[in-house]
């Protein structure tokens, strides 16, 4: 294995990922490359113009000269923006290098889609993807509002149309065009686009009614800390790699249903949500546990299954 | 600008899906790009998301005039320096909340209300030339 494969088998983002559109690799670029921001005596005054320049430079270099290193340094540079749009959200409940990871994917994929055509900074063309990548990541961990099935299948409708209207229109489409193209109204288009902000009506920092009020608790509040009692059911029930898969609300639930033996109607009280949406997440918290044990002849998985429909 | 539209909705994170909603439909009318349409409203989330948390306000007012392909959006009456202070430039630079609308929306600016103060934001479509 070369040194660059073993360097991409190691890189969690894919930092060697062809761009796409690059053309031929060129060996050298006549252009001069612009002094990196915060080298030199004089850089502090005009740290904004270097900063720009490099960007537009290491842009260049790797859409139309497929220079991998740009990429990569291009990367590194935007890395901090990541941070901090990451920082935003790490209050929800999750880790905040996980949020990194999928902002910077969020990156990449900007760096990588990037138009030189439209004479935009990087950051304006980032920041969106950065944010967009980070709110599907809550959507995906399933925090969002059940959303109808035709608008899901709309969503995925649209997602399509949108790959095949943007090389054919050279801009983004208009609502109008989206709607048409993916045969449903406006008003359909915009419903759907709605519900890739879903993950809001439950977030971790919102009061369990969806109030504001200084007197009320976030959902994040009613999250169980890590439990002794966890290790030790997951030692003697081989449950372990399943409990990992869980998020702390999943696994307060269960806790509160298999450890204080509470009903789901007291849970539902406790969390201050519906008697259904616990239900909902046992079960999708049961069937977690159960794809992570798979084959394994376990009474115990099965004992707990039984419960939690009481 | 040739027309206004006003929304006053209860301070709630459902009620905040009721305002992207509809400035869903106002872009759409704009003929904004399906993109713009999602910076707008996502800037619009955010800026209502942490007046939330930070002003606690019992119910929001979003007023929106529109016209040639633009759209300048006010949201208020505000009142503690904390949203301020994350809206503005900070000595540190502009970071967070202020690096998040600016660079999705055309211009962000804070003006003086006789209670307090209102965000502005403005979002110009790109086939508007405005």
């Amino acid at each position: 294995m070369s040194p660059r494969d073993e360097k991409r088998v190691n890189d969690p983002l894919d930092l060697q990922a062809p761009p796409g559109q690059a053309r031929a690799v060129q060996p050298e670029d006549d252009e001069p490359a612009p002094a990196t921001p915060g080298s030199g005596a004089d850089s502090k005054g005009r740290g904004r113009d270097d900063s720009e320049k490099l960007d537009q430079y290491l842009l260049r270099r790797y859409h139309l000269h497929g220079d991998r290193k740009a990429r990569e340094q291009l990367i590194t540079m935007y890395l901090p923006l990541v941070r901090s749009l990451a920082r935003r959200y790490a209050s929800r409940g999750e880790h905040f290098d996980d949020l990194v990871q999928v902002g910077a994917i969020g990156l990449i994929k900007a760096i990588d889609r990037f138009d030189l055509s439209r004479g935009v900074e990087l950051t304006t063309y980032a920041t969106p993807n950065i944010v967009g990548e980070i709110k599907r990541y809550f959507r995906d961990k399933g925090w969002s509002v059940r959303v109808p099935r035709g608008l899901q299948e709309l969503n995925i409708r649209l997602n399509k149309v949108i790959d095949e209207l943007v090389p054919k229109l050279q801009r983004s489409p208009t609502i109008k065009e989206l709607a048409e193209a993916a045969s449903a109204t406006p008003e359909e288009v915009l419903e759907a686009l709605e519900t890739s902000q879903a993950y809001n009506s439950v977030s971790l920092q919102a009061s369990p009614n969806g109030e504001s009020g200084e007197e009320d608790a976030g959902l994040i509040d009613y999250l169980g800390g890590e439990e002794e009692a966890y290790d030790t059911m997951e030692d003697r029930t081989t449950l372990a790699p399943g409990f990992a898969k869980l998020d702390k609300r999943e696994r307060y639930i269960l806790h509160l249903r298999f450890f204080e033996g509470l009903t789901q109607s007291q849970i539902a009280e406790r969390v201050g949500i519906s008697q259904m949406h616990v239900s909902r997440l046992i079960r999708r918290s049961l069937e977690k546990l159960r794809d992570e044990i798979g084959d394994l002849d376990s009474p115990p998985a099965g004992h707990v299954a039984d419960a939690g429909s009481r | 600008m040739a027309e206004t539209i006003t929304l006053e909705v209860p301070a709630t994170l459902s009620a905040l899906s009721t305002v992207r909603m509809v400035l869903g439909g106002i872009g759409d009318r704009l003929e904004f790009s399906y993109e713009e349409v999602d910076e707008l409203r996502l800037a619009t989330d955010e800026l209502l998301q942490a007046a939330l948390e930070t002003e606690r306000p019992e119910r929001l007012t979003v007023s929106v005039e529109v016209g040639d392909g633009a759209l300048r959006l006010t949201a208020g009456v505000f009142r503690t320096d904390d949203l301020r202070v994350q809206v503005g430039v900070t000595p540190g630079g502009c970071i967070d909340l202020c690096l998040l609308l600016r660079s999705l929306m055309d211009d962000v600016s804070v003006e003086s209300a006789p209670d307090g103060y209102n965000v502005v934001l403005v979002k110009r479509g790109a086939g508007s030339g405005a």
